[in-house]
């Protein structure tokens, strides 16, 4: 098993993966931080040093992933709430945001547009 | 009014009439007459399968509409690397296929040009070492036949001849070997590697430039370098242990100059335990590996012959990223950049060898460089002079390749002349894989067939068309 930033990853499993594991990285961010520290991109977290594990981890701390990142797209809707701006009553109400007709298909809006959104 | 009958109906009853008689004929269900309905069998009441199905339980199975679920696996699963082991599995031997009486390859055939046309078996170890360098390739049917053989052609002695005298010079011949899809140029660069085996020359080679290049293989920057280059540690621990495993001459070879290296080297070091060592830390698998070339390169040291498999994938950018995100060049890749810079010639090889390149025609990336540089070079061989030009608005060109292939020799594969297919299918009619008889028209079919004798085509048309 592997640490990186506090989750557990088994060896076998691809660094790539493991690092989009996280929310806030995508395709760009991995392969940038792999760049940066020469990771070719195939490289599996059992393979490589626990070195350049801690590096990585150091990398992604100072990063604003996971509950950071959330954090901050709640205070962005929260802040469209109070301003009591359309987008903001919007996510309020749970209905679509940018002028989709409401008669049929919203239940992504119905799902996904809150004040508290997850992520 | 006139009748419908006429006199015909005294012959045939009109429909009127039998309607007539079908009345007064009793019926079988009438009342009043039982002697028909007796004889008759007892109507059967009707079973209620027969009628209408009945609706059916609650639950019971009923039209399916989905396909039947997936068969689930039987056995377990294969373990992790056998897949890869299977794919890259070389057959060399087929106990069914006859034995043929041919020849051994040898030394002396290796330059000759009487001996074209001819098929000659590998001696056991050279296949050994062949098999060590990864030489063989899966998709060249070496599983059909009882051992493996190989035809020797015009070019090959061509290729030959030139290896003999860089040897007797000290020189290093600066090859790369072009030629179309199925034209035999990997088998001519097997027939480079078994006549250095058979001649007792160090033999490096890489068996596929993609592994190098495209990104499936670690990687690191070299300190102290500036451009930065790239070592492949482990990439280059793997190719010590071919080195090491192929070429039993490093036995007999000792290290003679001193080395800076990050281990201690006792007195007396073969070269093959240089490489053992190289092989078995990857850290420090390139220090060792440059090690091993100055002594190689050394006084008094046999010929070299590196080789290098799909050269195109060399001649451009590679998939390997640097810190900064941007794509590394593959001459900034330090075994990449080492081959290279003997292809071009910048070193010489002291003790004479041979570098040769091979591209691919199937699955490889154009490079513009590259095709010019081979067109060039082929013009200047045959007319003396170079008639194509660069195209002044091509932008695909990669200045460094252009810089590196400037003075490359090329040795231009075509087909087959009939005389080689000749001796080829008469190799595979002996080893009972073609049935029909080898004669002129055949041959003809075949050689024409195949694109004026392609030797890939003419396998692919012989051995393996099933009509």
């Amino acid at each position: 098993m592997v640490f990186i930033l506090g989750n557990t990853f088994h060896e076998s499993q691809l660094l790539k993966k493991c690092l989009e594991s996280f929310y806030g990285i995508g395709h760009q961010s991995s392969s940038r931080i792999m760049a940066k520290f020469h990771i070719f991109p195939r490289a599996k977290v059992g393979s490589l040093p626990n070195k350049t594990i801690l590096a990585i981890t150091a990398e992604l701390s100072t990063m604003k992933i996971e509950n950071e990142l959330r954090r901050q797209l709640r205070e962005n809707l929260s802040r469209l709430r109070d301003m009591g701006s359309y987008r903001g009553r919007r996510h309020a109400m749970g209905l679509p945001v940018r002028g989709q007709r409401t008669r049929s298909q919203i239940t992504t809006a119905r799902k996904l547009n809150r004040v508290d959104r997850i992520g | 009014m006139a009748s419908s009958g006429c006199w015909k109906c005294l012959a045939r009853p009109s429909g009127s009439l039998t309607s007539q008689l079908a009345l007064r004929t009793p019926g079988v269900s009438a009342a009043f007459s039982t002697t028909t309905a007796r004889a008759a069998l007892p109507i059967k009441a009707k079973k209620p399968s027969q009628a209408r199905p009945a609706l059916k339980a609650k639950g019971s199975k009923t039209l399916r509409i989905k396909k039947k679920a997936p068969a689930k696996p039987s056995g377990k699963p294969p373990m992790p690397g056998e897949r890869k082991a299977m794919r890259k599995r070389i057959v060399l031997s087929n106990t069914n296929a006859l034995e043929v009486p041919m020849m051994d390859f040898n030394e002396h055939m290796v330059a000759d040009p009487t001996m074209a046309g001819k098929v000659v078996a590998l001696p056991g170890e050279v296949v050994d070492s062949l098999r060590a360098v990864e030489a063989f390739k899966v998709n060249q049917g070496w599983g059909l036949f009882r051992k493996p053989a190989l035809l020797l052609r015009e070019e090959s002695a061509v290729l030959g001849q030139k290896m003999v005298a860089a040897e007797k010079n000290k020189e290093a011949v600066r090859l790369v070997i072009d030629g179309e899809r199925g034209s035999g140029k990997s088998l001519m660069l097997l027939h480079a590697l078994s006549a250095a085996f058979l001649r007792g020359w160090i033999v490096l080679s890489i068996p596929e430039a993609q592994d190098l290049c495209n990104a499936s293989t670690e990687y690191a920057p070299l300190p102290g370098t500036n451009p930065t280059i790239y070592t492949q540690n482990v990439y280059t621990a793997n190719f010590l242990a071919q080195i090491q495993k192929s070429n039993s001459v490093l036995q007999t070879l000792h290290v003679t100059k001193s080395h800076n290296l990050p281990i201690p080297l006792p007195e007396k070091t073969t070269l093959a335990r240089l490489c053992e060592l190289g092989a078995r830390d990857p850290d420090i698998s390139w220090p060792i590996f440059q090690a091993f070339w100055a002594e190689i390169t050394g006084p008094a040291r046999p010929p070299v012959l590196f080789t290098l498999d799909s050269l195109s994938f060399t001649m451009g950018l590679s998939a390997y990223r640097s810190a900064s995100y941007e794509l590394i060049h593959a001459h900034d890749l330090a075994l990449v950049q080492h081959f290279v810079t003997y292809l071009s010639g910048e070193k010489p090889l002291p003790n004479g060898g041979a570098i040769l390149g091979a591209t691919s025609r199937s699955h490889a990336p154009v490079s513009a460089s590259l095709e010019l540089a081979l067109k060039q070079a082929l013009e200047k061989q045959q007319h003396g002079e170079i008639m194509t030009k660069k195209d002044p608005y091509g932008k695909k060109y990669d200045t460094r390749a252009e810089d590196k292939l400037k003075s490359v020799e090329v040795l231009k594969l075509k087909g087959l002349s009939k005389v080689e297919a000749r001796g080829l299918m008469e190799y595979w009619a002996q080893s009972g894989l073609l049935r029909s008889r080898v004669d002129e028209r055949l041959v003809t079919e075949k050689w024409a067939l195949a694109g004026n004798g392609i030797v890939g085509e003419i396998e692919r048309g012989v051995l393996r068309m099933r009509i």
